[in-house]
């Protein structure tokens, strides 16, 4: 045992003293704070065009921007209802009145006069060679838009393909003043049309519990209802990022020790299973390390966070991490983990076994690192849909099971599914351990290279045969 | 009786169809310098790795102290391996105090002792130092300090002389001799006579996977025979004179104005007892050329003929009891 624990503090400390250890640690924070102020640039920063409506009178100018004020109030709508849980809540009248003050909205498209009617003259503009005055200083003319007087389609003009927002506004604006002029065709108030949208039911998400959960916790649903599936999420992503990731130093780790020829001397010392746990172990303190890390770092903005919020919001908000953080998502997700990251952890380790070079190693891990994608697939998957019948297959194949169990819990799998799932994931991992073990032992004892994991992958396919065996 | 520090009986490996070591048996008695001997590819290695437990042998057993190679037999063996490297982000310090914790050295001893050996080693100054800045030479002297710092019993040294230079080579001889007055038992490979012959008591000769000598210095030059010869000013019979006095002699080359005789030395016997024999003869003694037998004409001899693949037992061996 105290051998295991020097080969354990060796590897630790040479981990920890790296600076891709340092890196990696600052990684997750900075890329948060980036995220967040890159999001929140790339959303203030987009750049305002300017477009111009070329028709006889001013039918679609103005419904087309009436069309973007209409985004704009369902927009807000949405972002008021989606975090009516845990902010304040935003009455219509104070949203109608901020949308009537314009508040400090910048528009993405400003309408300008037509500098020229017809699309050759107006060439220059929108090819950019020649600028326009406008509210937001000289610009090129992003689009023209087009309305014949002969009844045909619209013309929509511009040198930028790939925005579409523009010209699905022109679109929705050509409907509006279709419905419209249908209407008044027919005799019918046109206005029936907002009347009849305004009329229209609100559906109201509820979430169906028992009769004594309903008493306490009423019908609405909350984010503590949404909190397991993002904590699985974020758990099942954090074990994919660590085994991608931190894991590797394994394999770095092992490499090393097979080039540096230090494998006899350690072998003298140490007995191979005491090396391997020490190595295992080492690897899982570091990853420990980052996500403690992590978690205070969390925890104290976290702390921070909720002794500056009112009680009203700061409740919903302990409610959702005690939801979140549950045993019943816990538990299988740190069985899963640990399971999950000493199955690719000994699979790593076997193959830096067998590599003198980092190129070596490159050669084994891509089918490795093909695999590790679907996981991730998996993910996306769950993200969008965790009961998808694609997430609760793979979550049958042990290699998967590690990640995918996780994204299920929230979904509450029937028991007996779990407990054999976590099961098969065991076994799968004490067969992966003692398969490793020996391919270690070839690799660090015998010598065996690249080429030899080759011979003995075409041993197990039919009809390629044996090489030759090892000398 | 103290068991031998290692002792390895009839041991077999084999690597799918090549038979690297067949049926090797030896003793490596305490308080003895032994060379293990032998080309490259005779199976030195393996035999040394099964001699550690690093590997199983096929058939057979190794015991070291008289048992199987186990973490405690192991802590009173140091071992060099022929494929020798160090973690480059550590120092000589912590590579040496290390590799002495893992042999069950304390933390706090480690350190001292691995403080005292660079010093000893003149190596203090480069003590903090990452080892992937040492030059060759010194990294080769942290390994060898590693292997040392736990004050082994038994050394088990793979070709410790290969990749040094002459200077380091004469001081690595220097510590090997310290240490054997230590009271370290130290058997070492090599395929360099010349530090054999300096250094040994006795030598074990592997070639070809098999052992083919195992004996004194003195036995391995009975191999080749000794010889020397003696030059005489005019014709005298000196193979008959020395025939009386129980030497073989025979006529061999003649120079200008000397008349070589050759004097085959059967053991016991050595050069200067043949020389005085042939002064006592009253012959005109003006030459006299002791042969120089090298432990690499005995190398060449048994294992010469041992280079390329093999799958059974080829050669005979010569053993003598030490």
């Amino acid at each position: 045992m105290r051998n295991v624990f020097l080969v354990f503090r060796r590897d630790y400390l040479s981990y920890v003293t790296a600076w891709g250890f340092w890196l990696g640690l600052a990684a997750l924070p900075i890329l948060m704070v980036l995220g967040a102020v890159v999001g929140g640039f790339a959303a203030n920063s987009a750049p305002v065009r300017y477009y111009t409506v070329i028709e006889t009178g001013d039918t679609y100018s103005r419904q087309i921007e009436a069309e973007f004020d209409r985004s704009l109030s369902d927009s807000l709508r949405q972002a008021r209802d989606q975090f009516s849980a845990i902010g304040p809540s935003v009455d219509d009248e104070t949203l109608d009145r901020f949308l009537e003050e314009g508040g400090d909205l910048q528009p993405k498209f400003i309408q300008v006069d037509p500098p020229a009617e017809s699309i050759d003259a107006l060439r220059p503009w929108l090819l950019g060679e020649q600028l326009l005055d406008g509210p937001a200083g000289q610009k090129p003319l992003f689009a023209a838009i087009i309305v014949p007087t002969d009844g045909s389609d619209i013309q929509y003009w511009s040198e930028d393909v790939n925005v579409s927002e523009l010209r699905l506004k022109v679109q929705r604006a050509a409907r509006t003043i279709s419905r419209v002029r249908v209407f008044a065709d027919a005799n019918l108030d046109p206005g029936i049309i907002d009347r009849a949208d305004a009329a229209a039911l609100r559906v109201r998400e509820q979430r169906i519990r028992t009769a004594e959960e309903q008493v306490a916790s009423g019908n609405e649903v909350t984010l503590a209802d949404r909190a397991p599936f993002f904590v699985s999420l974020g758990i099942a992503y954090i074990l994919w990022l660590m085994i991608f990731s931190v894991i590797q130093y394994l394999l770095m780790g092992t490499i090393e020790e097979r080039s540096n020829k230090i494998f006899d001397t350690l072998l003298t010392s140490v007995r191979l299973p005491q090396l391997l746990a020490g190595k295992l172990g080492a690897v899982f303190a570091v990853t420990a390390t980052m996500m403690s890390t992590w978690a205070l770092l969390g925890s104290a903005g976290l702390a921070f966070g909720l002794a500056t919020m009112s009680d009203e919001m700061s409740a919903p908000l302990l409610a959702a991490l005690g939801a979140g953080f549950s045993p019943q998502i816990m538990i299988p997700a740190m069985i899963s983990f640990i399971l999950g990251y000493l199955m690719y952890g000994v699979i790593f380790m076997a193959l830096g076994s067998l590599c003198d070079t980092i190129q070596e190693a490159q050669t084994l891990l891509s089918p490795l690192m093909i695999l590790l994608m679907l996981p991730m697939i998996m993910i996306i998957v769950a993200f969008n849909d965790p009961t998808s019948p694609a997430v609760a297959i793979s979550s049958w194949v042990p290699l998967f099971t590690p990640f995918v169990l996780i994204l299920r819990m929230p979904t509450e799998p029937p028991l007996w599914e779990v407990i054999v799932q976590i099961g098969l994931m065991a076994v799968t991992t004490m067969a992966v351990l003692w398969l490793a073990t020996k391919v270690y032992r070839a690799g660090a004892v015998h010598g065996a290279g690249v080429g030899d994991a080759v011979d003995w992958i075409k041993r197990l396919i039919p009809g390629m045969g044996p090489k030759q065996a090892r000398s | 009786m103290t068991p031998h520090p290692l002792s390895m009986s009839h041991a077999t490996k084999r690597f799918g169809s090549f038979l690297a070591v067949n049926g090797l048996s030896l003793d490596v008695p305490e308080g003895r310098i032994v060379g293990f001997l032998g080309p490259n590819g005779a199976g030195k290695s393996t035999s040394l790795r099964m001699a550690l437990g690093v590997m199983t042998p096929d058939e057979g057993t190794a015991l070291l102290f008289g048992a199987p190679p186990t973490q405690q037999t192991l802590s009173r063996v140091g071992f060099l391996p022929e494929e020798r490297g160090l973690y480059k982000k550590m120092t000589p310090r912590s590579t040496i105090s290390y590799f002495a914790r893992l042999k069950g050295l304390s933390g706090r001893d480690a350190t001292m002792r691995a403080d005292e050996l660079l010093e000893t080693a003149g190596l203090e100054a480069f003590a903090k130092s990452r080892n992937s800045k040492l030059s060759k030479g010194m990294a080769q002297k942290v390994q060898i300090l590693s292997t040392l710092a736990h004050r082994p019993d038994f050394l088990i040294l793979d070709e410790p002389f290969s990749g040094l230079d002459p200077v380091n080579q004469q001081a690595l001889e220097d510590l090997i001799r310290a240490e054997h007055e230590r009271g370290a038992t130290i058997l070492f490979s090599t395929h360099v006579m010349e530090h054999a012959e300096r250094l040994c008591d006795s030598i074990i000769m592997m070639a070809g996977g098999e052992k083919v000598f195992d004996g004194t210095l003195d036995d391995a030059y009975n191999v080749l025979g000794r010889g020397a010869r003696i030059g005489v000013a005019d014709n005298f019979d000196l193979g008959k004179a020395l025939g009386e006095k129980g030497f073989r002699a025979r006529r061999d080359t003649d120079d200008t104005d000397t008349y070589w005789w050759r004097v085959t030395l059967d053991n016991g016997m050595n050069a200067q007892d043949a020389l005085r024999a042939a002064i006592e003869t009253d012959a005109a003694i003006n030459g006299f050329m002791p042969d120089e037998t090298r432990l690499r004409d005995v190398f060449v001899k048994l294992a010469g003929h041992q280079d390329g693949p093999r799958n059974s037992s080829v050669t005979d061996s010569v053993e003598v009891a030490a």
